[in-house]
C-alpha cells in the first residue's frame, strides 16, 4: 500500500480473515494504518468499513492473519494493553441513565488505573484535558441524559480521549451531529493529529469530508480495498462510480485545494 | 454520600434495637439497655430472651440483607437488566426445588440437610447456567435466556411435588420457601458471617470493574475489560451470595432486586463503590424490619420474613419510585 | 430501493408462509390427535359424528363434554398466553417480561385465593370471573402506576411497577396459603396450570375475550415492532409511544386475563414462547404474532397430551408438562441461536 515513508506503521493488518457467523465479510486484507496521520475508511453499506475497525481494536478475534500494533500482534496483548494503546468509539453506545459527564469521562481512565490504584492527579490531568478539548469543560456536572445529541457524542469522544491511546478509533463520529458540531469535530481530529501526535482511524461516511481533513483514505468494497493513499490518489470519478455506483465528477475544492466530489 | 449512610446506620441501629425489644415479651427500652449493658441486675429471663433468641435472630436478618443486596447489585450491573435480580441465574428455582424435593421425599427432614439442599440446588443451577450459555464466550442475553428456562425446568419440579405431594408437607415446604430468621443462634450467625465477609470484600473491590461491564460487551472491552472473566467470577460471587442466604432463611425475595434499585437512586448511578455500601445498609434494614414486622403484626402467629418483604417493600418502593419524583414535580 | 420490495424479499416471505401453513397443519393433526387419544382412543369419524350429528351415547358424549371441551381450552389458553407474552416483550423491550409481569398471574391467583378461603372451594364456575376480574385489576393498576411521572415516559417504569405489584399480590396469596391448608388444597392444582376438567360452558365464557385480543393483536404487529425498538425509534417513526403502549396491554388483558382464567397461572409459554419465535422467524411481529400463536397453542395441546398419555394420569397439570416439553427445545435454541454479542 501506498504509505508515506516518513509515517511508521502504527496498526497493521496482514492477510486477515473476518467471519461473521458462517459468512466471511473479509478476507485477506492488508491495511497499513500510518502513525501520527488522520486515516479515512469509506465505503458502502456492508463494505466491512466497521467490522475492520472493530478487528484493529482487538474488539473481534479475526478468523486468520494478524493485526500488528506497534508491531506485536494484538492477539498477544491482554486486552487492558491494548486498550491503554487504542481508544475505540463504536456506534450509538448506550449508558446507564443517570451518569454525568464527568463520571462517563472518568471512565476512560479504566485501563490505566490497577485495583487497589487511587484516582491520581495524572488520571484528574488526562479527564481535564479530554473535556477542554472536546468543549466540555463546562458541561462536566450534567445529566448525559440531559445533553444535545451532538453533546453526548462529545462526551462519548472527550471518554476516549481520556484513555490517552496513541491511537484513536472512531465509528462513523460525525452521524449524529449537525454541520457546526461535525466540523467542530473534524477540527478536534486535525488538532489531536497535528499538535498531539496522535494516530486517529474513522468510518466516515461522507466522502468530501474524507477528502478534505483526511491524510489517508482506504476505500473498501465488498471488504476488500480498492484503492488507498492520499486524498488526490484514491478519490476520482472512476474509483467512485466502481465502489458507490454514482455517476460523479471530483474537481478540486476551492477552498481548502482537496478534491471534492459531486454526484451528476 | 456521607450522610445517606450516617442515617441508614442510624436507622439500622434503630431497628436492631426495636429488634431485640419487641415479640412476644415485649421490654421497654429501659429494660433493654440495662440488658445490654449488664447493669442494674436484669432478671435473668430478660437477658436469655435478648441474648439466645432475638439477637442472633436480628443478626441473621442482618447478614442476610447484606448477602442478598450485595448479590442483587451485582447482577443488576452484569445482566443489564432492571428486573435482574440473583434469581435470573436459577438460584431461587434450584433451592426451591432442592428443598421441596428433600420435604416431600424425606418427610420431616433435618434443616441442616434442608439447608444443604437448597445451597446445593442453587450452586447447581447458577453452574448450570453458565455451563450452557457458555459458547466461547458468555453474553447477558443468553445468560438470561438460558436462565430462564432451566429455571422453568426447575420450577415445574416444584410444582409437581407440590401439586402430588402431602399436603402436610407441601405446606411445611411453602414456608420454609416463604424465607424466615425464625431459628437462628450464634453459631449460625457466626458460620455465615464468616462465609460472607470473603465474597462481599471481593464485590466492594470490584466496583470498578462493575462501573465498565455496565456499559456492554464491547464499550466494555474497548476500555480493556477482559469482560468474560469478569461476568464469571461475579456470576461466582452471586452464587456464593445468594447460595448462602437461602440456605440459612429459605427465600426471601424482593430484597436482591430492591435494594439495589434504592440505592441508585439515593447515590446514583455513576459508582459501585457508592452503591455497594448504601445497598448492604438498605438490605440489611428491610429484612430486619421485615423479620420486626412479622413478629408483631399477628402474635402470635409469625409471619416469614420472605412475605413482609413483598407486603411492605413492595409499596415501599413504589413510593420510592413515583411519590417522591412527582413531589419533586 | 425505497417504496418497492425488493425482489429476493419475496423467496424469505413465501418460505415464511410455507412454514406457517405446516405448522398451522402440524397444528391441525396435534389437536385432532388430543380429541382421539386417552384411556378410550376415539377413531376420527367418531370425533366428526360427535361434533356434526351428536346423537348422545356414551362415545358422543365422552367426546362434547370431556375431550374436547379440554383441547379448546389448551389452543385458547396457549395461543394468547404466547401472543401476549410475544406483546408485553415488546412493549417493554425486556427478554425477561411476560404476561406474569403485569400482574396478571399474581392478581388471577390472589382473587381466586380470596374466593376461595372465604366461600369454600365449591364456588362452581364464579372463580372463572374471579381470575379475570383479578388480573384485569392487577394489570390495570401496574399500567396506572407504570405510567406515573417522569418515571413513566420509560418502559423501565412499567417493568419495575410490575414487579412491585406481583411480589405484592403474591406474597399476600402465600401469606393466605400457609395459613389455610384446606384453600392450598384447592387451589394447589389450579396454580400448577390445568386443563383438566374444563366445560364447553367455561371455554365459551373466556373465548370471545381471546379471540378478539387475538384479532387485534394481529392488527398490532406492525406498530409492535416499531414499538420493540424502543420509546426513541418508535417516536420518530412517527408513533406514539404511550398510546400504543396503552393498546398493547388492554389487548394483553384481554389474552392473558383470559387463559388464566381458563387454565390457571402458566408462566413458561408467554415467556419462552415469544423468544423461540423470535430466534426462528426474526423480529418482524407481523409474522411473530401469527407464529406465536400457533406455537403456544401447539405445545400446550402437545404437553397435555404427554401428560395424559406419558404419566397415565388424567388430571397431571398442564403447567409441569410444558415445561419439560418446551424447555428443552428452548434451551437448546438459546444455546445455538444467540451469537455471542448481544
Amino acid at each position: 500500500m501506498a504509505v508515506d515513508k516518513e509515517f511508521p506503521v502504527k496498526i497493521a493488518g496482514k492477510g486477515v480473515d473476518i467471519d461473521y457467523g458462517p459468512r466471511r465479510i473479509v478476507e485477506k486484507l492488508d491495511l497499513e494504518i500510518p502513525e501520527r496521520r488522520f486515516t479515512a475508511l469509506i465505503g458502502p453499506n456492508g463494505s466491512g468499513k466497521s467490522t475492520i475497525l472493530r478487528t484493529f481494536a482487538a474488539l473481534m478475534k479475526p478468523s486468520g492473519g494478524s493485526i500488528l500494533l506497534d508491531g506485536r500482534d494484538v492477539m498477544e496483548l491482554s486486552t487492558r494493553d491494548v486498550a491503554r494503546k487504542v481508544g475505540v468509539l463504536l456506534q450509538g453506545p448506550v449508558a446507564p441513565e443517570g451518569l454525568t459527564v464527568a463520571d462517563l469521562v472518568r471512565l476512560g481512565r479504566y485501563p490505566h488505573r490497577s485495583i487497589f490504584g487511587r484516582w491520581s492527579p495524572e488520571d484528574q490531568d488526562a479527564c481535564d484535558e479530554a473535556l477542554m478539548l472536546t468543549g466540555l469543560a463546562d458541561l462536566s456536572d450534567r445529566a448525559l441524559d440531559s445533553l444535545s445529541g451532538g453533546q453526548r457524542q462529545r462526551a462519548w469522544i472527550a471518554m476516549t480521549l481520556a484513555q490517552q491511546g496513541e491511537a484513536i478509533l472512531l465509528d462513523e463520529p460525525t452521524t449524529y451531529l449537525d454541520l457546526e458540531h461535525q466540523i467542530e469535530l473534524m477540527n478536534l481530529i486535525t488538532r489531536l493529529v497535528a499538535k498531539h501526535g496522535k494516530t486517529v482511524v474513522a468510518v466516515l461516511h461522507d466522502i468530501n469530508q474524507a477528502a478534505r481533513y483526511a491524510e489517508h483514505i482506504v476505500m473498501l468494497k465488498d471488504g476488500r480495498i480498492t484503492a488507498a493513499g492520499g486524498p488526490e490518489t484514491v478519490i476520482s470519478s472512476e474509483t467512485i462510480a466502481d465502489v458507490f455506483k454514482v455517476k460523479t465528477i471530483v474537481i478540486r475544492d476551492p477552498v481548502a485545494g482537496t478534491p471534492l466530489c459531486i454526484p451528476l | 454520600m456521607m450522610r445517606i449512610v450516617i442515617a441508614l446506620t442510624l436507622l439500622l441501629c434503630l431497628l436492631v434495637a426495636a429488634s431485640l425489644a419487641f415479640g412476644d415479651v415485649a421490654l421497654t427500652w429501659r429494660e433493654l439497655y440495662h440488658v445490654a449493658t449488664g447493669t442494674d441486675a436484669p432478671g435473668p429471663q430478660d437477658a436469655m430472651i435478648v441474648f439466645d433468641l432475638r439477637l442472633p435472630r436480628t443478626l441473621l436478618a442482618l447478614l442476610v440483607g447484606v448477602a442478598l443486596a450485595t448479590a442483587g447489585t451485582i447482577s443488576l450491573a452484569i445482566m443489564r437488566n432492571p428486573l435482574a435480580e440473583p434469581g435470573v441465574l436459577g438460584i431461587n428455582s434450584g433451592a426451591a426445588a432442592a428443598a421441596m424435593a428433600v420435604i416431600v421425599l424425606m418427610r420431616d427432614p433435618p434443616v441442616v440437610l434442608l439447608q444443604v439442599a437448597g445451597f446445593s440446588g442453587a450452586a447447581a443451577m447458577a453452574l448450570a447456567v453458565y455451563i450452557l450459555a457458555w459458547r466461547g464466550g458468555t453474553s447477558s442475553l443468553r445468560i438470561i435466556l438460558i436462565g430462564i428456562g432451566l429455571s422453568s425446568l426447575a420450577t415445574a419440579g416444584t410444582t409437581f411435588l407440590s401439586a402430588f405431594g402431602d399436603i402436610g408437607d407441601v405446606q411445611r415446604a411453602m414456608i420454609w420457601l416463604a424465607g424466615s430468621v425464625y431459628d437462628a443462634n450464634m453459631i449460625k450467625v457466626r458460620l455465615l458471617a464468616l462465609w460472607l465477609v470473603i465474597p462481599v470484600t471481593l464485590a466492594f473491590l470490584a466496583s470498578r470493574e462493575l462501573d465498565v461491564i455496565r456499559f456492554g460487551d464491547s464499550s466494555a472491552r474497548s476500555l480493556g475489560q477482559p469482560v468474560d472473566r469478569v461476568r464469571g467470577g461475579m456470576i461466582v460471587l452471586v452464587t456464593v451470595l445468594s447460595g448462602a442466604a437461602v440456605a440459612v432463611s429459605g427465600l426471601i425475595g424482593f430484597v436482591g432486586l430492591v435494594a439495589p434499585h434504592i440505592a441508585r437512586r439515593l447515590v446514583g448511578t455513576a459508582s459501585h463503590a457508592r452503591i455497594f455500601p448504601v445497598a448492604a445498609l438498605v438490605g440489611a434494614c428491610l429484612v430486619v424490619a421485615a423479620d420486626i414486622l412479622g413478629r408483631i403484626v399477628l402474635p402470635p402467629v409469625q409471619l416469614p420474613a420472605g412475605i413482609v418483604t413483598g407486603l411492605v417493600g413492595a409499596p415501599f418502593f413504589a413510593y420510592l419510585l413515583w411519590g417522591r419524583r412527582n413531589g419533586r414535580g | 430501493m425505497t417504496g418497492r420490495r425488493p425482489l429476493r424479499r419475496t423467496g424469505a416471505e413465501g418460505r415464511r408462509w410455507l412454514a406457517f401453513t405446516a405448522l398451522l397443519c402440524l397444528l391441525v393433526v396435534v389437536a385432532m390427535s388430543a380429541v382421539a387419544l386417552g384411556t378410550i382412543t376415539m377413531p376420527f369419524s367418531t370425533i366428526a359424528a360427535a361434533i356434526f350429528q351428536f346423537d348422545g351415547s356414551r362415545g358422543h358424549l365422552l367426546v362434547t363434554t370431556i375431550r374436547l371441551p379440554r383441547v379448546i381450552a389448551a389452543l385458547l389458553a396457549g395461543s394468547a398466553l404466547a401472543v401476549s407474552g410475544a406483546i408485553m416483550q415488546a412493549v417493554t423491550n425486556n427478554p425477561l417480561a411476560s404476561p406474569g409481569l403485569l400482574g396478571i398471574n399474581a392478581g388471577a391467583a390472589f382473587a381466586v385465593v380470596c374466593l376461595m378461603t372465604v366461600f369454600g372451594s365449591s364456588t362452581g364456575d364464579i372463580y372463572i370471573w374471579f381470575a379475570l376480574l383479578g388480573a384485569a385489576a392487577a394489570a390495570i393498576v401496574v399500567y396506572a402506576l407504570g405510567s406515573l411521572g417522569t418515571t413513566g415516559q420509560s418502559p423501565l417504569g412499567l417493568v419495575l411497577a410490575g414487579a412491585i405489584v406481583a411480589t405484592f399480590l403474591t406474597s399476600l396469596t402465600t401469606a393466605v396459603l400457609i395459613f389455610d391448608q384446606s384453600t392450598l388444597d384447592a387451589v394447589r392444582l389450579w396454580t400448577a396450570g390445568s386443563v383438566t376438567g374444563r366445560t364447553m360452558a367455561q371455554a365459551r365464557t373466556v373465548a370471545p375475550y381471546i379471540l378478539t385480543g387475538l384479532v387485534a393483536a394481529l392488527f398490532l404487529g406492525r406498530n409492535l415492532t416499531a414499538l420493540s425498538l424502543g420509546a426513541d425509534a418508535s417516536r420518530s417513526l412517527g408513533q406514539n409511544p404511550v398510546v400504543w403502549r396503552g393498546v398493547s396491554i388492554a389487548i394483553i388483558i384481554l389474552l392473558a386475563g383470559g387463559a388464566v382464567a381458563l387454565a390457571g397461572p402458566i408462566g413458561f409459554v408467554g415467556l419462552v414462547v415469544p423468544h423461540i419465535v423470535r430466534m426462528s422467524v426474526g423480529i418482524d411481529y407481523r409474522w411473530v404474532i401469527p407464529f406465536s400463536a400457533l406455537g403456544g397453542a401447539l405445545l400446550v395441546v402437545t404437553a397435555d397430551i404427554a401428560g395424559r398419555l406419558v404419566f397415565g394420569s388424567q388430571s397431571f397439570p398442564v403447567g409441569v408438562t410444558i415445561a419439560l416439553v418446551g424447555a428443552p427445545f428452548f434451551l437448546y435454541l438459546a444455546r445455538t441461536r444467540l451469537k455471542a454479542e448481544a
